[in-house]
């Protein structure tokens, strides 16, 4: 009995020590990130394009913490064309850099995952889940497709008809969650009917695509006929929507989106904006959490297959300001 | 009096006329020279290699180019030109990546009705320039247009993955370690080269595209050597769709647009390689490889992808102002 006694105190001091341990070890990632480092390392970052904020950003994002963090970052751009983008990674492969962060791109990518992976690069990326990446790092998509969800049926008191520009669903799996999402709650809304055929976007230039598809649609739906307007992956088409709402005075449609960067947060926050809701993501961050993943990876720490970074609902000009305050883009009166 | 030959204008003009057919080569052997200075590993095989695969659409492209330029002159306005290849090969492209992902159709007779239908592409072009009387530029830039137009109700303007095994082998095969897709545009470039320059028909094109009136004098028919020329730029827009499916592993919307830059470009520059400062088959392929060099260049280098739009689209202002300057001092 004693014995036992002994023994229980033994153990539970034993596992005491090692929840210590580890409670040391969780609460302190600052001590374990300081000690990373990408010196001597050639990281490639290929994004997209650089032509919006979101991607600029997160571009930036991972240059600025791969020199942060002493490594050199070999950028390369494809100009918001696809192809150019899965090209690129090529070039990085022919480059014998040490690592890839790569931003977006389709499915045109895979192949070139797929030889970096081969030649013993590894790839990290960014919005594009693939099964050559050792890990992406995005926002928490099924989170921003139910908020906007459930604003937008707020926004139309639950019932209305909605169009829905939606061209990327089968092409970019966070686009897929996040419009998937999006119509999962409307599924509790019946009174919500999504008009189709639903509308597709194009992936440069987007903002005038939308201003003419949105006119377009506008003339085939007399007013009293169209409540809302949602853009399911990102925000840049929705600057075209409320153009082409203001030019035919129909801004008693809401207009709902993605992504949140200070351009739309400027139109939302304007008085009677029909751009009601968003979710604002952090691309910066998400940028610079892919370098330090890359770092990490480097230093031999286990990565879970993908790193979240929060994001920021938006409803209504009041909480745009404030949102746009609160991500440091400044203040807005 | 000094005459005007003797006068320093005169020499200018000298030096115009030796220089300018040139400067296309000179700003290309800079750009290069810069290159190979400012990346390690620009000359190397593997990235050679890189270029020659990454060239293949477009040197496939600038086949269907060269070839209604030769045979409607070399007049940018009022000679031969299409500016619709790439635009029909990516419709073709939406067409086969449709068929055989969206409806399981067995890629070989997908690719025959790609083709197909590059090749009416093609008959649309013709009949626009020859029956109408149209601009070859103006109507192969409308007719480009529409095909894309076309190509996005094809694919309701959203992306199609193609994973055919003949498609993956065009982007990944090789033989005897040459990647699949440059031996097929080799194999494609010969064909060409035999046609246009082998065969009678082929003389006969290139004679109504020198000269069309002495053509016309000998007993050739204009009209019909240019309807042709067209059609088979259709047809190699056709055949080029697999090569744009097999670079993107699927169809994805926008990609005409490179695709054009590079083939005005690269056919354009291959004028500057030929003796007679004329657009020749050999000459865009070679243009074709140069451009994909430069695109593999810049970005190893690390420029701005927004200077190297700017440095290509100056590229064929250069390489269109001096041939017109070329034409202008020897008339």
């Amino acid at each position: 009995m004693v014995l036992n006694i002994r023994q229980a105190l033994v153990t539970s001091a034993v596992l005491a020590a090692a929840l210590g341990l580890v409670a040391t070890t969780s609460i302190s990632p600052s001590w374990s990130d300081e000690a990373l480092s990408l010196k001597g390392k050639r990281i490639g970052v290929a994004v997209v394009g650089t032509q919006h904020f979101w991607d600029r950003e997160a571009f930036n994002g991972a240059l600025d913490q791969v020199k942060a963090l002493g490594g050199e970052p070999v950028p390369v751009d494809g100009g918001r064309d696809n192809q150019v983008h899965a090209d690129n990674h090529d070039i990085l492969l022919a480059n014998k850099v040490d690592a890839v962060i790569s931003i977006l791109g389709d499915a045109a990518v895979e192949p070139k995952f797929k030889a970096l992976k081969d030649a013993g690069i590894p790839v990290f990326t960014v919005d594009h889940l693939s099964p050559y990446s050792i890990n992406n790092t995005t926002s928490d998509n099924y989170y921003m497709g139910t908020t906007i969800g459930r604003y937008m049926a707020d926004a139309l008191g639950g019932k209305g008809k909605v169009a829905v520009f939606n061209a990327f669903e089968g092409a970019l799996r966070i686009c897929a969650i996040r419009t998937q999402m999006w119509k999962y709650v409307l599924q509790d809304y019946p009174g919500i009917k999504i008009v189709q055929p639903e509308l597709a976007e194009a992936f440069a230039n987007a903002p005038e695509d939308a201003r003419k598809k949105t006119l377009d649609l506008l003339t085939q739906y007399p007013k009293g006929t169209l409540d809302a307007i949602h853009v399911g992956c990102w925000d840049q088409p929705a600057i075209g929507v409320v153009q082409a709402l203001q030019e035919t005075g129909r801004t008693e449609i809401k207009v709902t989106a993605l992504d949140a960067g200070p351009d739309t947060l400027e139109i939302m926050a304007e008085k009677d904006s029909p751009f009601v809701a968003n979710v604002a993501q952090q691309p910066r961050k998400i940028g610079a959490t892919s370098a330090m993943n890359v770092a990490r990876y480097f230093a031999g720490q286990k990565l879970m297959p993908q790193t979240f970074v929060d994001v920021v609902p938006v409803k209504g000009p009041e909480e745009a300001k404030k949102v746009y305050e609160q991500l440091g883009y400044g203040k807005l009166h | 009096m000094t005459s005007l030959a003797q006068s320093p204008l005169a020499g200018v003009g000298r030096l115009v006329r030796a220089v300018a057919p040139s400067t296309p080569l000179i700003v290309f052997l800079a750009m290069f020279a810069y290159l190979g200075m400012a990346s390690s590993n620009f000359l190397e095989p593997s990235t050679m290699a890189l270029v020659l695969k990454q060239s293949v659409p477009t040197v496939v492209v600038c086949l269907g180019l060269a070839t209604v330029v030769m045979a409607g002159g070399d007049d940018v306005v009022v000679g031969g030109i299409d500016l619709s290849v790439p635009a029909t090969a990516v419709l073709a492209a939406a067409i086969i990546a449709d068929l055989v992902s969206n409806h399981a159709m067995f890629i070989g007779y997908a690719l025959l009705i790609g083709v197909a239908a590059g090749v009416v592409c093609g008959l649309v072009n013709a009949f626009l320039v020859v029956f109408f009387g149209m601009t070859p530029l103006l109507a192969t830039f409308a007719s480009s247009t529409a095909f894309i137009g076309i190509s996005k109700v094809v694919t309701a303007s959203r992306r199609i993955n193609v994973g055919d095994p003949l498609i993956v082998w065009l982007r990944d095969g090789s033989i005897f370690g040459v990647p699949a897709g440059v031996i097929c545009a080799c194999l494609i470039a010969a064909v060409f080269y035999f046609v246009l320059h082998r065969t009678r028909w082929g003389l006969n094109l290139q004679a109504v595209g020198g000269s069309r009136d002495a053509a016309e004098m000998s007993g050739l028919s204009a009209a019909r050597f240019i309807a042709q020329s067209f059609v088979i730029a259709g047809l190699v827009g056709g055949v080029a769709s697999a090569f744009v499916l097999a670079r993107g592993s699927g169809w994805t919307p926008g990609t005409e647009e490179n695709l054009m830059m590079e083939m005005v470009l690269a056919t354009f520059l291959g004028a500057a390689f030929s003796p007679r400062r004329i657009v020749t088959l050999w000459g865009a392929v070679l243009g074709a490889v140069l451009v994909s060099a430069l695109s593999v260049g810049f970005g190893s280098v690390g420029i701005d992808i927004f200077w190297t739009g700017c440095i290509k689209g100056s590229l064929i202002l250069i390489v269109v102002a001096s041939a017109a300057l070329s034409r202008k001092v020897n008339a």
